[in-house]
C-alpha cells in the first residue's frame, strides 16, 4: 500500500523541534557512544597497518623463520607478560641458517640473534638495549639507511659495531659517534656507522633500531659462549613469485633438519604481522566492548524518550487513527522518529570520533585510518540501536485504543 | 437524492463494558437504520450510549454482539488495516473538544486525513486551502489552533473532517464547547452539508439543535426510545429561534445578520462542488 516515509521523516524533524533540548540531549547518549568506537576502530585500525604496511613496503618478498609455531592466541602475549622466548633458548641454530643460505631463490638471508646486556659509551646505556647480532646482508633486507659511517660487512673485524641514532645520543650526547669505544657487556667494540632515525620502534624484526646496537654475528656468539641463539632469520627471495616457492622449501629443509619436529614457522606477508596485529585487535576488542556499554545506555535514553513522547501524544495517536491512520502508519512515525534520534547522533559521533582519532594521532606514531568500513559500522550501530530501541514504544502507540486515546486530555 | 439506500443498518446490536458482577450494556440491542442523506440528531440522558454507538458506527470502537452493515458490508468481520482505510475514506469525524493536534498548523491539520489517503503533498495542501476558503478560513492557514477563537477551531475541524470527502459525518456533541452564537455558524454549516447530500449523524444535548435534524432519535439506557422524522417543510415555516441559553437571547439576536450572510455566501461558494460530487 502507501508509505509515507517523506510525511514521517518530516513529522519527526517537527516533533523532535518541539522538544529540541530534550531531542539533543538524547542525541548526545548515542554521540558518545559512536564516537568512542569510531575513535578506537580508527586508531586500531590505523595501528595494526603500520606492521603490514613495512611489509609491503620492502618488496613483498621477505619471508622470515621465527623459532616455535606461530601463537594464535594473541591474549596469551597480553598475559604472559614477558615473552618467554626471551629466555628460553631458540630452536633456530646456525646450521639451519646455512641451510636455508643455499636453498634456490634465495636472495639473500639474515640472521637475528638478539642479546641484552650492561652497555657503556660514555654514559652507560637504558637497560635492555636489544643487542642485534646478524650477517650484513640485514641492512638490505630491512632497508636500513645508514647515517653516518658504513654498516657491518663479511670483511671487517667482528668487534665493531654500528648503532641507532637514539642510542648514540643517549650514550654520547651526540649523533656523531663513528670511532667511538662502545663497551658491550665487558667486550670493547668500535663504533663504525650510525644508522639513520626511523622512527619505527614497531617492525616485524621486533628491534627497535633507533635505540639498537648491531654487531656481527661472530661478535654476537662471542658474547654467548660461543653459541648462536637464532631469534629470527629473515630471507629475500630474488624475485616476489618465487617468495611461496622459497617458503615451501625452507620448510621442507628445516623439517628435515630438526628432525621431524615442527619447531618453527616461516612467515610471509600479513603472518608477519598478524601477532601484533591481532594484539591491536584484541585491545580495541576490549575497548570497543567497553564503549559499547556506552551505546546500551544511549539506546535506553531513546527508549525512554520514546516511550516519554508516546504518552504524551497518546492523544494525537487517537486523532490519527480516527483520522484514517493503521497501525503500522503510527509505528512506522514513531519508529522513524526514533531513527531520526539515532542516526543523527551517530553522523555526529562519527564526525567527531574522527576529530578525536586525528587529536590523539598527533601524539602517536601512525594515523588513524579512514576507510568505508568504520562509516558503515557507526551507521549500523546507529541504525540497529533506533530500530532495536524504537521498536517497543512504536508498537506501544500503535496498539493504543482510539478511544481511550480521545478520551485522554492533555 | 437516492434517500433509500440504506447506508447503516444496526440489528440487535450490544455492546457490554466490564465483566461479572460489573457487567453493564452501554448498548442494548439498536435496531436503527440510516439513509443516505439523512441529518440524524440523537438525544438522550448521559450514559445511554449515544457517545458509544458513534464509536462504533465510526469504526473506532467494535461492538460485542450484533449486526453493523455500513454500505451492506458486515463490519465486524473486517480487518483492522481495512476499518482504518473506511475511517479514511468514508467517515469524517467532528468531536466536541475539536482535536486538532496542537504542533501542526491549521492547514497541515486539515491536510492530514489526506496523507493517509495516500495523496502527494502538493496536492493535499491545494485540497485543504481549498475547503478552508469555503469555510471563510482562508487567511487562518497558517494559524497555530491555539490562536484561533473556539468557534473557528471547530470550523478548521469540521473543515479537516470533511476534507476528504466523505460520505458520513459523526459529530459528538460538536457545539458542546461553544458559545450560541458560534453554535449557530457551526450548525448552519452542517445543514449545508446535510442539503449538499452528506448524511450527518450528530450526538446533542441540545434540544435546540435538533431544528437542524431531518430525523430525531432518542435513545434510553441502550436503545432506541423514540425515532422522529422531521418533515423539512415544516422546519422551514417554523421561526429559527436563537441557540443556547435564553438570558443570552438579546446578543445573539443582534449579531444574526452578518452570521446569515456568511452562512449563505458559503452555499453560494461551494455550489460547484455539490455538482462535482
Amino acid at each position: 500500500m502507501r508509505f509515507l516515509l517523506l510525511n514521517h521523516i518530516q513529522n519527526a524533524r517537527q516533533s523532535l523541534k518541539a522538544n529540541r533540548l530534550r531531542s539533543i540531549l538524547t542525541m548526545l547518549g548515542v554521540t558518545i557512544g559512536v564516537a568512542s568506537v569510531t575513535t578506537i576502530l580508527a586508531l586500531s585500525s590505523g595501528a595494526s597497518q603500520v606492521v603490514s604496511s613495512q611489509v609491503d613496503r620492502l618488496g613483498g618478498n621477505i619471508a622470515v623463520v621465527r623459532p616455535g609455531t606461530p601463537d594464535s592466541n594473541p591474549l596469551t602475549t597480553i598475559t604472559g607478560g614477558t615473552p618467554q622466548r626471551d629466555y628460553a633458548p631458540s630452536t633456530l641454530t646456525e646450521t639451519d641458517l646455512a641451510a636455508v643460505a643455499q636453498l634456490p631463490g634465495v636472495h639473500a638471508i639474515a640472521p637475528l640473534m638478539v642479546l641484552t646486556g650492561p652497555v657503556k659509551g660514555d654514559s652507560p646505556a637504558p637497560a635492555n638495549t636489544p643487542i642485534v647480532a646478524t650477517t650484513p646482508d640485514l641492512a638490505n633486507i630491512t632497508k636500513l639507511p645508514i647515517a653516518s659511517g658504513q654498516f657491518l660487512d663479511s670483511y671487517i673485524n667482528p668487534n665493531t659495531a654500528v648503532i641507532g641514532t637514539q642510542l648514540s645520543i643517549a650514550i654520547y650526547g651526540t649523533e656523531a659517534s663513528v670511532g667511538r669505544k662502545i663497551d658491550i657487556r665487558g667486550t670493547s667494540f668500535t663504533v663504525i656507522g650510525v644508522i639513520k632515525r626511523l622512527n619505527n620502534p614497531i617492525n616485524y624484526d621486533n628491534v627497535d633500531f633507533d635505540s639498537a646496537i648491531v654487531i656481527n654475528l661472530d661478535g654476537g656468539k662471542a658474547l654467548n659462549q660461543g653459541v648462536a641463539q637464532l631469534q629470527q632469520i629473515d630471507i629475500q627471495a630474488d624475485t616476489v613469485s618465487n617468495l611461496s616457492q622459497v617458503i615451501i622449501v625452507t620448510n621442507k629443509t628445516l623439517l628435515q633438519a630438526h628432525g621431524g619436529q615442527n619447531d618453527f614457522s616461516v612467515l610471509s606477508g600479513d603472518q608477519i604481522s598478524q601477532p601484533s596485529s591481532q594484539l591491536f585487535y584484541a585491545i580495541a576488542g576490549v575497548t570497543a566492548a567497553v564503549a559499547a556499554i556506552s551505546l546500551l545506555v544511549g539506546g535506553i535514553g531513546i527508549m525512554n524518550i520514546m516511550l516519554v513522547s508516546v504518552a504524551e501524544r497518546t492523544r494525537e495517536i487517537g486523532i490519527r487513527k480516527a483520522l484514517g491512520a493503521t497501525n503500522g502508519d503510527i509505528t512506522w512515525q514513531f519508529l522513524i522518529e526514533s531513527l531520526a534520534i539515532s542516526v543523527s547522533g551517530g553522523i555526529t559521533g562519527y564526525l567527531i570520533g574522527y576529530g578525536l582519532a586525528f587529536v590523539i594521532s598527533t601524539f602517536m606514531t601512525f594515523d588513524p585510518v579512514l576507510n568505508w568500513q568504520i562509516a558503515a559500522v557507526a551507521l549500523g550501530i546507529s541504525l540497529v540501536m533506533g530500530t532495536i530501541f524504537g521498536l517497543y514504544p512504536a508498537f506501544k502507540a500503535a496498539r493504543k485504543d482510539p478511544i481511550d486515546s480521545l478520551r485522554e486530555y492533555s | 437524492m437516492a434517500k433509500t439506500l440504506p447506508v447503516i443498518e444496526l440489528h440487535d446490536l450490544k455492546k457490554r463494558f466490564g465483566v461479572g458482577d460489573a457487567e453493564h450494556y452501554a448498548l442494548d440491542g439498536m435496531d436503527l437504520t440510516i439513509k443516505k442523506g439523512e441529518f440524524i440528531a440523537i438525544m438522550g440522558p448521559s450514559g445511554c450510549g449515544k457517545t458509544t454507538l458513534l464509536n462504533i458506527l465510526g469504526l473506532l470502537d467494535q461492538s460485542s454482539d450484533g449486526e453493523y452493515k455500513l454500505d451492506g458490508v458486515e463490519v465486524s468481520t473486517l480487518r483492522q488495516s481495512k476499518k482504518a482505510h473506511i475511517r479514511s475514506q468514508q467517515i469524517g469525524f467532528v468531536f466536541q473538544s475539536f482535536n486538532l493536534i496542537a504542533r501542526l498548523n491549521v492547514i497541515d491539520n486539515v491536510a492530514l486525513p489526506l496523507t493517509y489517503k495516500g495523496i502527494p503533498k502538493t496536492k493535499r495542501l491545494q485540497m485543504a486551502s481549498d475547503i478552508l476558503t469555503n469555510f471563510h478560513l482562508g487567511e487562518r492557514e497558517y494559524y497555530m489552533p491555539y490562536q484561533l477563537s473556539g468557534g473557528q477551531t471547530q470550523r478548521v475541524a469540521i473543515a479537516r473532517a470533511l476534507v476528504n470527502e466523505p460520505s458520513i459525518i459523526l459529530a459528538d456533541e460538536p457545539t458542546g464547547n461553544l458559545d450560541s452564537h458560534s453554535s449557530h455558524i457551526i450548525m448552519e454549516e452542517l445543514s449545508d452539508l446535510h442539503k449538499r447530500g452528506n448524511t450527518i449523524i450528530m450526538v446533542t444535548h441540545n434540544p435546540r439543535l435538533t431544528s437542524y435534524a431531518s430525523r430525531v432519535i432518542t435513545m434510553l439506557d441502550g436503545h432506541v426510545d423514540t425515532d422522529t422524522m422531521v418533515i423539512p417543510e415544516i422546519v422551514a415555516v417554523a421561526p429559527k429561534r436563537p441557540l443556547g441559553p435564553k438570558s443570552k437571547k438579546k446578543k445573539p439576536a443582534k449579531k444574526k445578520p452578518p452570521v446569515k450572510k456568511s452562512a449563505s455566501t458559503t452555499k453560494k461558494t461551494t455550489t460547484p462542488r455539490k455538482k462535482k460530487t
